[in-house]
């Protein structure tokens, strides 16, 4: 009975975890917002489903399944989140660094900009059409930085 | 109906909103409805397997969440690429 109720308790705060995250991914404006209602539905809500499983079972192969699956999930679940918000800028900014780093990078290269446009160039990472990204972030172009990162593609 | 079979029903209707995201949303929009719809999958099908009782099911969500990760990261980086 008392494993039930604990049982049911957890479901319900991981059922919880979910609709919120859905509804914040649902009402965010921007890619940027939308992604941080990502991350209590992969680290939080897993957990609580890997609890109430071993509540019920105790400690068994099921279990150990269940807790092998989720605790993937709670650690790859960061790393994902990090390469998205990185694609995103990319793809908004035309690289993941902000202005101040990209400047002081090529202050770095000794005005040449060759080894930021080395550094960002590899990636391929140019963008310049704004319609397609609506990510609902604008772009700034830092001292015609673009053109340099660009280049080497 | 175990409480399992319900809270991954629950689960289910949490993706209906997500699924709106992925069709009228923006691409970035729809890696990150990808992306949560991936997370709860993989919560789902551990559910049902306690749910339904069945050990062999509990495989499924094993593989689904290494594999979803590695599509997860495709999909990244094809937004950062090329889409």
């Amino acid at each position: 009975m008392v494993r039930q109720v604990i049982t049911d308790v957890l479901l319900t705060l991981a059922v919880l975890t979910v609709a919120a995250s859905a509804l914040g991914i649902a009402t965010m404006p921007t890619a940027y917002a939308r992604l941080h209602y990502v991350t209590p539905a992969a680290v939080v809500a897993p957990v609580l489903v890997a609890l109430a499983v071993f509540v019920t079972e105790g400690l068994d192969e099921n279990t150990g399944e269940t807790v092998l699956a989720l605790a993937f999930m709670v650690a790859a679940a960061p790393f994902l989140s990090h390469a998205t918000i990185r694609a995103i800028r990319v793809r908004a900014d035309g690289d993941w660094r902000g202005p101040a780093d990209r400047t002081s990078s090529t202050d770095r290269a000794s005005g040449t900009g060759k080894a930021d446009s080395h550094r960002a160039g590899g990636r391929g990472t140019e963008r310049h059409d704004t319609e397609r990204h609506g990510t609902g972030t604008e772009r700034h172009d830092s001292a015609g930085h673009d053109n340099e990162i660009g280049e080497s593609r | 109906m175990t409480s399992f079979v319900v809270a991954a029903i629950a689960m289910l209707v949490a993706l209906v909103p997500a699924g709106v995201v992925i069709v009228r949303g923006t691409l970035a929009d729809a890696v990150i409805g990808f992306e949560f719809l991936t997370s709860v999958a993989v919560m789902v099908f551990a559910l049902l397997a306690e749910g339904f009782k069945r050990p062999s099911l509990f495989e499924f969500p094993v593989l689904l969440a290494v594999l979803l990760f590695g599509s997860g990261l495709v999909f990244v980086r094809a937004l950062e690429r090329w889409l």
